[in-house]
């Protein structure tokens, strides 16, 4: 790794304003929450920063707390700690279940929500230094190249899958991000959070140099709410989702009032599937109802060479979990 | 079978609270005082001429102590390359990751700061990274001579096996079978990395290396740099794995001994994941394509396989396939041709040329079954070698047996499917089975063994455990033939000062050879002390031997298994669990059970991760690797591992220690292909290309 400096902020506006200054003398500089995937990054020389701003020196930001009904959740709580959080796990399991899929407990134990939430993509071409978009190049090489894990939707001119468990997650619950920048803060919506390549293919959020993730919101919870999260893995632990799905349902009865339904590692964003939302909304949750939805699940779908499996795979995830949620 | 004292009792490694706490000190673990660190620098080219290196301001860099390239450095790895093709930096490179240049310095972090100050000027050349294109007329030669590799006559011809007439033995079938099938390239991926710390005092050397034969790697390093055996000292008391990779001496021992020469301090070298990965080497790829003739009753009549293999860059070990040695058959012929690319080295991995040979003909075998309406393990049971390549009697042979009590075991009849891809769905069972077998021969090791005034036993010999429990083994075998327990016996190992030479442990050898070298020097101490007393006080009587035995003639000594594995795959998903896995194995006595079950549990495990997961990817249009490392290759973890139930038939075995023959590579030869069975009994479609992973499963089932 090339040599850094590492400073310790005693709350998040002097984290923020720590970014602000390293950018001002020309220098790069990148958070660490819980590290675990960032200092392989530094190591790796994927990232080469001057100024590590270590985020763990600040107290209190690993907290679930309930404020004015909102469920409020300090970005640098760790998976493992929001897995196993009574109030996640009775009211928004989906979310508890997400946590609780990343990684390995050793990373579990060490990473954030919100590291997990900002967490660069696992391309293996971008893992591999190759000069592609997300590195800073002009071309995205799974186009042609080794695409079995990439994108089926969303793609272009990067075919990135964004990597995080919890993002579908909290795109299903609704959830709100508060940014904490050096020259204020702001709230949004967490799927106005992600973006798309042809905003910005280098990144995949719309984090400023010198903004920070810093809690996030989920609505009060409501009666009769379930969720889930499947995730498809290649091996049993330690692989990020092949795909994944994220699903919430509002109940009356026997019968779904709303739904939201968010995919993971089929897109550079978390992707919502509205067509599914809409057809479930009002109805009794049968086996050909969640047959419809896998299939309204892949509509517009555009597998590259290799990546042709995980449209059958998804239409089947969608069907099976809600299968599981309606039972 | 007599039963013993200590031989067949299941006793626990002596060296395993050590291991477990902590105390172990592995090669990595070792620092010894002005101790330098070095890295490595890595062609990022495939295929690349060197036209100039520059390392000037490297070497200006505070703290850079020295610089290797091919320029200062000109020795042969002996060992990288049985063809003597191979120095330790090449020019030009034949892959990326192909060393360049190797620096030590103050720290690993100075040294990696050297490196990327260290300018290459490159030509790049075009490269290759398949076996097929790389076989085409026109295709750039990798190496003078072109891209096929030598067979054993060192001619660039492929390795031919032939008996009978295979044109005749296909004549003669009522039905003949065609199929191909395919292996990828994966990494041993053992769990600790390339390691080696040298260090000169005056003309000596002295190596701390991680090796599964000290011996061996001591000769090597001595033959490489071109200094008297005498003068180099190898030590590598605990090893973290090796799985073949770690046989004889690695590029790593020579780099570290040139750089601490050169700067005239101890060097530490130590490869990261990724370089173990891809500038070690890993288990050679295959695209084989099988003929079979069989009469409607099942007999065999032929056997035809003409095969590629994946060389790689360079040609460190056989490249060659095995598998069909377990049918009889009269009509056989096998053509093998090595074929370089500029990709990772292949070479050793457990059996080398066993598991990916037998998922090739395992799986067509079970196609001729099914075809023919046969249950696959009674179609086994009738074209099983009977005689060594059907002309050499086998010394013991349980086979059979594994078949038989293995199946009990597995419940076979039970979970077999008769009809393929029966299942209801969408999670649909299925079980298949398969067979395999090993040499065991026996072969030329050393020993020694001491006895002292106070009653204590010693036994000096050369091994340093590559996590078969060698040790252990040594000891029961010595405690045994001396009639004391375990605990009397104190063994040393691990260092060429204090050890004599000992065969190396690869090719499933240590039992079998030095384990003989063992008995023979306690019967010789045993021999002394009836004719002098034992000793006192100050006395000591030293017995040591070194075996020497003739090659049997008119026998073969072979390890034989068979392996039984149950599936569930989700047709809609394409995922695969291995839901239950009995593995039967006739290695003649087992002389540790506890441990020998370990080896046996660990390379079914193995097996099951090279059938569903592990391949090393190349990017085609750069021809640089993708997935190097434990995460990128999916290794298997505990929660992928199902719990496999061990079966041992014991065979009255003549030869070897206590009847003892060859364990722990036999182990992962007929994993792969009993998966890849209970994947066609459970969805009816066959998947002809290892890894079996997710996309070819939906692939075959769309």
């Amino acid at each position: 790794m090339k040599a850094f400096s590492n400073v310790n902020p005693k709350d998040l506006k002097d984290a923020a304003s720590q970014l602000q200054q390293a950018s001002k003398k020309g220098q790069a500089a990148t958070i660490v929450g819980g590290g675990s995937d960032v200092l392989g990054m530094v190591k790796e020389r994927l990232v080469t920063p001057d100024v590590l701003v270590n985020l763990k020196s600040i107290r209190g930001l690993d907290k679930v707390t309930e404020q004015r009904g909102e469920i409020v959740i300090g970005g640098l709580i760790t998976l493992d700690a929001l897995s196993r959080d009574p109030v996640i796990s009775k009211n928004y399991n989906v979310l508890a279940e997400a946590a609780g899929h990343v990684g390995t407990p050793q990373i579990r134990n060490a990473g954030t929500l919100a590291g997990n939430v900002c967490q660069r993509p696992w391309c293996w071409y971008f893992r591999n230094g190759f000069p592609c978009y997300k590195n800073g190049g002009k071309t995205c090489f799974s186009i042609t190249g080794e695409n079995e894990f990439h994108a089926i939707f969303g793609g272009g001119p990067s075919f990135i899958v964004h990597p995080s468990d919890t993002a579908p997650a909290l795109v299903a619950l609704d959830a709100k991000f508060r940014i904490v920048g050096s020259s204020g803060e702001r709230t949004i919506a967490a799927a106005d959070f992600f973006q798309l390549p042809t905003d910005n293919p280098a990144r995949e959020n719309v984090l400023a140099s010198d903004e920070i993730l810093a809690e996030i919101r989920l609505p009060a919870a409501k009666n009769n709410t379930r969720g889930t999260y499947t995730k498809i893995m290649d091996r049993e632990a330690w692989t990020h989702a092949v795909i994944s799905v994220a699903a919430v349902m509002e109940m009356d009865g026997q019968v779904c009032k709303s739904a939201r339904v968010v995919l993971g590692g089929v897109a550079p964003i978390p992707w919502r599937v509205p067509k599914v939302e809409a057809l479930l909304t009002g109805k009794r949750i049968t086996p050909e109802l969640a047959a419809q939805a896998g299939a309204a699940a892949i509509e517009g779908a555009r597998p590259l060479g290799k990546n042709q499996y995980k449209v059958p795979l998804t239409q089947a995830v969608v069907k099976q979990t809600l299968m599981a949620l309606g039972a | 079978m007599t039963p013993l004292k200590t031989v067949g009792h299941g006793t626990h490694r002596i060296d395993a609270l050590q291991r477990v706490t902590g105390g172990a000190k592995y090669t990595g673990d070792i620092h010894l005082p002005g101790m330098l660190y070095a890295r490595v620098l890595r062609s990022p080219h495939p295929h690349a001429r060197i036209r100039k290196i520059d390392v000037s301001k490297a070497m200006a860099l505070p703290g850079v102590k020295a610089i290797l390239t091919s320029e200062n450095c000109d020795v042969t790895w002996g060992s990288g390359d049985q063809l003597n093709q191979r120095r330790l930096f090449n020019n030009p490179v034949r892959f990326a990751g192909d060393p360049v240049a190797s620096i030590a310095a103050i720290d690993r972090h100075v040294a990696e700061d050297a490196m990327h100050l260290i300018d290459v000027d490159y030509e790049v050349l075009p490269f290759l990274t398949d076996v097929e294109e790389a076989m085409k007329p026109g295709a750039v030669a990798i190496h003078e001579g072109g891209n096929l590799s030598l067979n054993n006559q060192r001619q660039p011809q492929p390795q031919v096996y032939k008996r009978g007439n295979v044109a005749d033995g296909l004549k003669a079938a009522d039905r003949v079978f065609e199929d191909n099938f395919t292996s990828a390239h994966h990494n041993n991926a053992q769990l600790e990395m390339r390691v080696s710390i040298a260090e000169w005092k005056g003309d000596k050397l002295t190596v701390h290396a991680a090796t599964q034969g000290i011996a061996n790697c001591r000769t090597d390093i001595a033959r490489d740099l071109k200094i008297p055996v005498d003068n180099v000292r190898v030590i590598s008391e605990y090893m973290g794995g090796g799985f073949g990779n770690k046989n004889q001496c690695q590029d790593s021992d020579l780099m570290a001994a040139m750089l601490s020469k050169q700067s005239g301090a101890p060097v530490k070298l130590e490869f990261t994941r990724k370089e173990d990965f891809v500038a070690v080497h890993g288990r050679w790829s295959s695209r084989q394509s099988y003929k079979v003739g069989v009469k409607n009753d099942g007999t065999l009549t032929a056997i035809q396989l003409t095969a590629l293999t994946g060389a790689g860059a360079y040609r460190k070990s056989s490249c060659d396939l095995s598998g069909t040695e377990i049918y009889q058959v009269p009509n056989l012929e096998t053509t093998v041709s090595p074929v370089y690319t500029n990709t990772a080295v292949a070479a050793n991995y457990r059996a080398p040329a066993y598991p990916q040979g037998v998922f090739g003909i395992e799986s067509l075998m079970d196609d001729v079954a099914y075809a023919l309406k046969m249950d696959p393990m009674e179609f086994r049971l009738k074209n099983m070698t009977r005689k060594f390549r059907d002309q050499t009697a086998y010394t013991s042979i349980g086979l059979e047996e594994c078949i038989r009590k293995g199946a009990a075991t597995f419940d076979w009849k039970k979970r077999w499917n008769p009809t393929p891809g029966s299942g209801a769905g969408p999670v649909k069972r299925g079980a298949g089975m398969a067979m395999g077998m090993f040499g065991s021969g026996l072969g030329r090791s050393s020993a020694v063994v001491r006895l002292d005034g106070q009653g204590q036993y010693y036994l000096h010999v050369g091994v340093t455990d590559c996590g078969t429990a060698a040790k252990t083994t040594m000891g029961l075998i010595a405690a045994e033939e001396l009639g004391i327990p375990l605990e009397k016996v104190k063994v040393v190992w691990g260092d060429t000062d204090t050890c004599p030479y000992s065969v190396g442990e690869s090719g499933s050898r240590t039992t079998v050879q030095t384990g003989m070298a063992v008995i023979e020097a306690v019967r010789d101490l045993k021999k002394q002390i009836a004719e002098k007393g034992a000793p006192k006080g100050n006395e000591v009587l030293t017995a040591m031997a070194t075996t020497n035995p003739q090659q049997l003639q008119g026998e073969s000594r072979n390890s034989f298994a068979a392996h039984f594995a149950e599936v569930e795959v989700n047709i809609e998903t394409g995922h695969v669990i291995v839901t239950k896995f009995v593995s039967a194995h006739d290695s003649g006595r087992v002389v540790n059970p506890l441990t020998a079950q370990s080896q046996v549990q660990g390379g079914a495990i193995q097996g099951i991760g090279m059938a569903l997961h592990e391949e090393l990817l190349y990017d085609k249009r750069s021809g640089l690797p993708l997935n190097a490392g434990y995460y990128g290759a999916r290794i298997m973890t505990h929660l992928d591992a199902p719990s496999v139930d061990v079966v041992w038939v014991e065979t009255d075995e003549p030869y070897g220690p206590f009847g003892a023959k060859t364990l722990g590579e036999p182990t992962i030869i007929p994993t792969v292909a009993a998966v890849a069975n209970a994947i066609y009994n459970a969805i009816g479609r066959r998947v002809k290309s290892l890894p079996i992973t997710r996309d070819k499963i939906l692939g075959v089932l769309a």
